[in-house]
């Protein structure tokens, strides 16, 4: 089985964020790159299938060079190879432009199943897995926390408020996975050794056969218009407790709609 | 070697994260010696593929002896960073942890593979080189610490075909636990006890009148049980005595103290980066007088001191690396040199991080106090200070 990870590199979550004051893009360069937390697990539901049925896990990222460190921690968990979409022009693309290119290098590695985190930390668009479904006309299947894999049916339990849903579909497909879905690895010493002598391909916009004027910045039909920083947090209400503490923290909950 | 390389840092990120997911939550547990760190050592293994890479390097080393090829590394093979990396980050939280795996695999499993038949090696080698047993090893008695050989009264005396063992060793880290024991004695052969032979037997846990103490109560680094050990007429085989790598127990004993010495420089190394990191975040979050605590001079002098020390000590740790991958040893006196400055290393900033604390640094919950209490003990093991100076003056006055 073909199987591609989409892997992401965002800024570290434990790092301050920051937006470029120029054109209202997040500042990449300001801060320690990581892998996106969900597409780690994304990785290692790759890694765990690959295992059951055999095959080989290709990584695919779209990022400035830097996010080469990324591409060599999912080689060194284990994915047997990478494609790592890197051109200037696609800097600032949006999630359309971003699936637009994704399906193009798609096109080229061919595939059985593509695995992505439901969102990242930086954007949090949580869009891409859907519109990439749509673009390569396969099924989708999100939020999963589950996934088998039974010749060419995939199934998959999809969380939902309630619970979770069962959803089945045929291969080739696309899957997005949520946290609950299992432990990632670390990569073993081995692995971390092994990584630098996989292979990774670099392509630019040309070789993918991208139009760069459908992604980038410029190519972008969404617009970062403003932004301000989180207001500070407020200070909180403490509750005494004259024996209806429990009373008054329910009337809080339910004043701000929690419960 | 300048810095650690890209791979070396993977190496250290992953080590960190699985540090601050499995170790970090039970610091407490390690340093009230509640928790032994077995388990913890085991899970590191696993996870990294530690235990697999033992395995098949040291079915690597068995097979080219056979076949008479042997790359002679019989070690980790390729990037020593892969086994420094882990002491010092791990040192970083618990030195004691680091102690028990460093004795089993270094000095236990160690001497078993330069001295032991390939039938040895594959009985108690493997094992601990895996970590799936523990190792101890076993010179200091009640009476011989520094003069280890000299004052040495275990004996060992032939009768038939075997040998009988009587004497008791103290301060032995994984006393307590260790599945196997390298055991240091003397030859009773009737000569004066001085001029004895030493002679190494591999013991195994439970063997008729072995005795293995519970862990003694000490200053810190509670998570390396140290116990003692008694021997009442252990019978032991010739197949349980180690006879090769040349010379008697004395000449390779001190073959481990070249290891061992080096070994706590990455210790020391561990323990003075987290002392500086920690004391640079208080420095600047500690305010006093309207001032954060490191605008005041004194405060700096001693953020400069750890910092000259941290660059010290990771260049001894750096020449270490490069000349093992150049194949050659640090002699004993360089060897001596590195750890009795690296040791002092230590447990000054340590101690001067306490101090940078204030009434936290005396409270456990700031973490430095038991970095101190841990620090201490390598100016004790592995030689005491002073032991590392008399080697390394005599090997000055020799020339
Ligand atoms: C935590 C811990 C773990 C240990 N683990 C092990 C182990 O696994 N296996 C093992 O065999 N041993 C182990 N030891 C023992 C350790 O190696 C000895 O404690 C150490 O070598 C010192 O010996 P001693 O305690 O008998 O001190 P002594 O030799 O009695 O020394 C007392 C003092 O005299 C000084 N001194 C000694 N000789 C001289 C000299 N010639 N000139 C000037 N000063 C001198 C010493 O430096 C020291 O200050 C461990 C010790 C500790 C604390």
């Amino acid at each position: 089985m073909n199987i591609v990870v989409c892997v992401k590199q965002v800024p570290d979550t434990e790092s301050p964020r920051k937006l470029k004051s120029d054109d209202n893009t997040l500042d990449r360069a300001a801060a320690d790159g990581v892998i996106n937390e969900l597409d780690e697990y994304a990785i290692e539901e790759a890694l765990l299938l690959k295992e059951a049925h055999g095959g080989e896990v290709t990584v695919l990222t779209m990022g400035p060079d830097k996010a080469t460190d990324s591409i060599r921690k999912a080689l060194a968990m284990g994915a047997d190879k990478a494609v790592h979409l890197v051109d200037d022009a696609l800097a600032g693309s949006d999630a359309l432009g971003t699936s637009y290119a994704i399906q193009q290098v798609l096109g080229r590695t061919g595939f059985d199943l593509v695995i992505l985190g439901a969102e990242s930390t930086d954007a949090r668009t949580g869009m891409l897995a859907a519109m990439l479904a749509e673009r390569l006309g396969v099924p989708q299947l999100s939020l999963a926390n589950k996934v088998e894999i039974d010749g060419s049916s995939i199934t998959v339990q999809r969380i939902t408020d309630y619970g979770y849903d069962k959803v089945e579909a045929s291969l080739p497909a696309v899957v997005s996975v949520v946290e609950k879905i299992n432990e990632p690895r670390y990569p073993s010493f081995k692995g971390i050794m092994a990584a630098k002598k996989k292979p990774v391909e670099k392509l630019g916009v040309a070789d993918a056969g991208i139009d760069a004027d459908k992604v980038g910045l410029a190519g972008a039909a969404t617009e970062v218009v403003d932004f301000a920083d989180a207001p500070p947090r407020e200070k909180g209400q403490i509750v005494t407790d004259e024996g209806d503490g429990g009373a008054k923290i329910a009337e809080f909950l339910a004043s701000k709609k929690f419960v | 070697m300048l810095e650690w390389s890209d791979e070396d840092l993977m190496i250290r990120d992953a080590i960190r994260g699985w540090i601050d997911a499995e170790v970090r939550p039970h610091l407490d547990a390690l340093d009230s010696g509640e928790l032994p760190p077995y388990d913890l050592i085991r899970n590191l293994f696993r996870t990294f593929g530690m235990d697999e890479m033992a395995r098949s390097s040291f079915k690597k080393r068995a097979a080219g002896e056979g076949s008479g090829r042997s790359d002679g590394s019989g070690g980790s093979g390729g990037n020593p960073s892969m086994s420094i990396l882990p002491i010092v980050e791990l040192c970083k939280v618990s030195p004691g942890l680091v102690t028990a795996m460093g004795v089993s695999l270094g000095l236990a499993a160690g001497t078993i593979m330069k001295r032991g038949t390939p039938e040895q090696r594959e009985r108690w080698a493997l094992d601990l080189l895996t970590f799936d047993k523990v190792g101890a090893w076993a010179i200091t008695e009640p009476g011989s610490g520094s003069d280890a050989f000299g004052g040495m009264r275990a004996t060992a005396r032939k009768v038939g075909d075997e040998y009988v063992i009587n004497g008791s060793k103290t301060f032995i880290t994984n006393g307590p636990h260790a599945d196997t024991i390298v055991f240091y004695c003397k030859l009773d052969d009737g000569r004066d006890p001085r001029d004895r032979e030493i002679l190494t037997f591999v013991l195994d846990r439970g063997m008729p009148g072995l005795e293995q103490s519970r862990p003694l109560r000490k200053m810190g680094l509670h998570s390396s049980p140290t116990g003692e050990l008694f021997l009442t007429d252990v019978r032991a085989g010739a197949d349980r005595l180690l006879t090769g790598g040349g010379g008697d127990g004395k000449a390779s004993a001190k073959q481990n103290f070249v290891t061992e010495r080096a070994g706590v420089a990455a210790m020391a190394l561990g323990v003075i980066e987290e002392c500086l990191r920690l004391s640079v975040d208080y420095a600047k979050t500690r305010v006093l007088w309207d001032k954060p605590i490191g605008d005041y001079q004194l405060i700096q002098l001693k953020l400069a001191k750890m910092e000259v020390a941290r660059l010290n000590v990771q260049n001894l740790v750096f020449r270490h690396i490069e000349m093992q991958r150049a194949g050659r040893t640090p002699t004993l006196a360089e060897a001596s040199a590195m750890k009795l400055y690296a040791a002092q290393a230590a447990a000054e900033v340590a101690g001067e991080a306490v101090q940078l604390f204030g009434g936290n640094g005396y409270m456990s919950e700031f973490r430095v106090e038991q970095l101190a209490r841990d620090a201490k003990s390598f100016q004790i093991y592995a030689g005491t200070d002073e032991i590392q100076i008399t080697h390394i003056a005599r090997d000055l006055l020799s020339r």
